[in-house]
């Protein structure tokens, strides 16, 4: 990037929300994934207008151009992988509307997750994907990666909500998608197009979202199976049993095993756990559903089935679950979160086929989830200094995603392709659907300027 | 490229542990006032990591981030995979310096200890119109802040001490220093010597702060080991005070700040509540208190070298005790109120004391 783009870009935002500086470029080269590739400069735009003009010298430099959120992708979506402009959204971080009369907000696309939620809860609203990044990830990255969380079987995900956006075009155009209505069947849906798009096709600069009144109760209960089968029966009979938990996740045996080697929690080592949570206003409409939740538990022969007379209690329930993280963080200098969705039926076979790969390969991958919605994370804890365990991960990842694809199941359920799946895109996808992917692309970015290099866009 | 530094060989395992969540984020204060997620722990980690891999070298385009962090520990004590970031920044720091580069501001503060006892290289330090050097019970250590900038909140101090009938002395004391190890340089002998040396000399059983990071020097730098050798107990006043039975109280909304160095770093955050508590029915918590407090700003020396950004990062803090619609905000460090006191605004009416000010004041109204 030569001296006289830079500062034809400095001149768009002011010397204070520009940047060449070593330290941002070492910033912005990484996001949570393993990836790493600096970029040219970085800005820190602050109105539609300066996104725009950017856009419209970038696409005339024909320069790569890579918007970011709070960069937790796990996949890679925000590393600059061919250099160029990072396009930091986070002081464009204002929500612009509160509009409980019509249920919606208006935000900017740096506002951080946990900031929404904190001037909603008073009103008793909420944003209900609830990605386990939350006290930092920005609604523009969540609505970017198309984000889930551990509400998703009852609440859906990022896509649920979004009813209208802004986006800034390849060209420096602006145009406007969507509606202020809960229901529209008015054309095509040029919303959902960019949930999801990684920043591929334009940059968010405002989000129109539904929110959902938020009730305010909670029951949980929490399940120990010796037996993983009966774990996923249960699963699937709870999801067909009429009742819907907010949260049903699971946590098989390579997790426990390694909280027990890392900490005194001594949890038991059985097949699986099952975390199961209902909301609803009052005590006894949450408790009527925890019942049939444990009643199902029992009828799968669980071998302990535990419930939370209050919210202490049921913290002590989600031990095993929220210790997970932290525990496969320490254990290793390199860590890769990974994400994989197969139909429901199919979860204790895909945790089967995991133990068998992590054997195969000699690694440890815990895994934990939300089998609610078949949505699992199984965690490649290794050595990124040994370039013998680092292929060995490399050749695991790509056995791991022909299983999930054999099993009917997905590439990503809430973490998007990014860098990491790219290369995985055709064996989901048909060529013809890959075509128009491509010719999609095409269309709206003809210099290929927005984040290039992510979703395998490019390939003939 | 040299890559054997002394932080990589000290910490190299916890730096490539940092797993880029960027979870640190959301309590960084330098990243919160900014948005610049280099200067962030992430940011800092990744700095490090392309230095031990020999990508790049220790230069002054590095000073922006590394010595930019009010080592507040708000970072580790989130981290999911345990990175102590202020221990690491230290001793990168000293690696910084070692390799001639450094903030200016703090080549200065260096200058300046090594020529003065104080880190305002002011002359001698306010007697308090109180007798120093004699022997007595217990040994109260004013610090540099609360003796050259806060001696309002220093007399009263002084003052609520006589008036509880404390047997207690003050010294000729020079800076604790600690700061100057936290910047990348050394403590120096001569004021460590001089501390100890006068403190032994009053035969006293205990040492009472009124700073929490001179409380934290002289309890966990191997320098002032001899204190704890001849059985000196070093306490901050919030634990000496604790449980005293003041016999005022007070209706007024007061809210406590967690000061890093007393909580985070030290574990202290009952101790000041049970005072707190004892004076007024009116208590009330900030919405970020105890392991989530919101740092002032001051610390690490960030009020010197990068000033705008911590008046700003005071300001967030004072947008706290603005929103649970506090009179008072009482602290248990000089340097807080310091800082927070600088950035309040006019019309933000609550006042800023130290706890042991505010109960002297109280007891001097009753």
């Amino acid at each position: 990037m030569d001296k006289d783009f830079k500062d034809r870009i400095e001149q768009i935002v002011g010397p204070e929300n520009f940047s060449d500086s070593l330290i941002d470029l070492i910033a912005y080269a990484k996001d949570a994934s393993e990836y790493r590739h600096r970029p040219d400069a970085a800005v820190w735009p602050v109105t539609r207008e300066q996104v725009s003009a950017l856009l419209k010298l970038a696409n005339q430099e024909k320069s790569p151009i890579v918007p970011r959120g709070a960069g937790t992708s796990l996949a890679g979506l925000a590393v600059p992988q061919r250099g160029g402009l990072v396009m930091d959204m986070g002081r464009m971080d204002k929500i612009l509307e509160i509009n409980i009369e019509d249920r919606l907000v208006v935000v900017q696309p740096g506002v951080v997750y946990a900031d929404l939620d904190r001037k909603l809860s008073p009103e008793g609203f909420f944003f209900p994907p609830d990605p386990a990044s939350g006290s930092v990830c920005t609604l523009g990255g969540n609505v970017a990666t198309n984000a889930g969380g551990i509400k998703g079987a009852k609440y859906g995900t990022t896509k649920d909500y979004v009813l209208a956006l802004e986006v800034v075009l390849a060209d420096g155009t602006v145009m406007r998608t969507g509606s202020r209505c809960m229901k529209t069947s008015s054309g095509y849906d040029m919303t959902k197009l960019f949930v999801g798009s990684e920043g591929t096709l334009g940059i968010i600069t405002e989000i129109t979202l539904k929110i959902n009144p938020k009730p305010p109760l909670l029951s949980t209960a929490m399940a120990m199976f010796d037996d993983l089968e009966d774990a996923g029966r249960a699963v699937s009979q709870i999801m067909h049993s009429g009742i819907l938990p907010c949260a049903l996740e699971i946590v098989d045996q390579q997790t426990l095993k390694a909280i027990n080697q890392n900490t005194t929690l001594n949890l038991p080592e059985v097949e699986a756990i099952l975390v199961a949570e209902t909301d609803g206003y009052t005590r006894e409409e949450t408790e009527y559903q925890i019942n049939k939740v444990v009643e199902i538990f029992q009828r799968n022969r669980a071998s302990m089935v535990r419930r939370a007379d209050d919210r202490q209690e049921a913290e002590a329930l989600w031990t095993a679950r929220k210790t997970a993280y932290g525990v496969m963080a320490r254990i290793n200098n390199n860590l890769f979160v990974e994400d994989l969705a197969v139909p429901m039926s199919k979860v204790p076979e895909m945790l089967r086929a995991i133990s068998d790969l992590a054997k195969k390969y000699d690694l440890v991958i815990p895994t934990v989830g939300h089998a609610g919605d078949g949505n699992l994370h199984p965690v490649v804890s290794f050595d990124g200094t040994q370039p013998d365990q680092v292929h060995r991960v490399e050749e695991a990842s790509a056995e791991l995603f022909e299983k999930v694809i054999e099993l009917g199941g997905t590439l990503t359920g809430e973490h998007g392709i990014g860098m990491a799946k790219a290369r995985f895109m055709g064996m989901e996808h048909d060529l013809k659907s890959m075509e128009y992917m491509r010719g999609i692309k095409r269309l709206f970015d003809p210099n290929n300027i927005l984040n290039p290099g992510k979703m395998d866009l490019e390939a003939a | 490229m040299e890559t054997n530094y002394g932080f990589a060989e000290k910490f190299r395992d916890q730096v490539l542990r940092c797993s880029s969540c960027g979870f640190c984020r959301a309590v960084c204060p330098v990243f919160g006032i900014t948005k610049r997620p280099a200067l962030n722990a992430r940011g800092k980690m990744l700095v490090l990591k392309e230095i031990m891999d020999g990508n790049i070298p220790l230069s002054d385009d590095l000073i922006d981030t590394l010595f930019q962090c009010t080592t507040c520990a708000s970072c580790a004590k989130n981290c999911p995979s345990g990175v102590n970031v202020p221990e690491i920044i230290k001793s990168v720091r000293k690696d910084m310096v070692q390799a001639g580069t450094c903030h200016p501001a703090f080549v200065g503060m260096n200058q300046v200890l090594q020529a003065s006892p104080n880190i305002y290289g002011e002359e001698g330090p306010p007697d308090f119109g109180r007798e120093r050097n004699r022997k007595a019970e217990n040994v109260f250590f004013v610090g540099c802040v609360g003796s050259y900038r806060e001696e309002e909140a220093t007399e009263e101090t002084l003052t609520l001490l006589d008036r509880l009938q404390v047997d207690y002395t003050l010294i000729d004391e020079a800076c604790c220093s600690g700061v100057l190890e936290d910047l990348g340089y050394a403590i120096p002998e001569n004021h460590v010597q001089t501390n100890v040396d006068r403190i032994l000399a009053t035969g006293c059983k205990t040492v009472i702060t009124g700073c929490p990071y001179c409380f934290r020097t002289f309890n966990e730098r191997p320098q002032y080991q001899s204190l704890k050798d001849q059985g000196v107990e070093v306490v901050h006043i919030s634990q000496f005070l604790s449980g005293f039975d003041f016999g005022v109280k007070t209706d007024q909304k007061v809210t406590y700040h967690d000061p890093c160095d007393l909580g985070r770093h030290a574990g202290i955050y009952e101790e000041p509540r049970k005072t707190i508590q004892q004076i007024t029915p009116n208590f009330v918590e900030l919405p970020n208190n105890r392991v989530n407090a919101l740092c002032c700003g001051a610390g690490g020396g960030v009020r010197g070298a990068y000033p705008a950004h911590s008046i700003a990062m005071a300001r967030r803090r004072l947008e706290e005790v603005e929103a649970v619609g506090a009179d008072v905000l009482l602290t248990e460090c000089n340097s807080c109120v310091h800082n927070l006191s600088n950035a309040k605004l006019r019309a933000q009416k609550f006042k800023i004391y130290t706890t042991t000010q505010f109960i002297n004041r109280l007891l001097e109204e009753a």
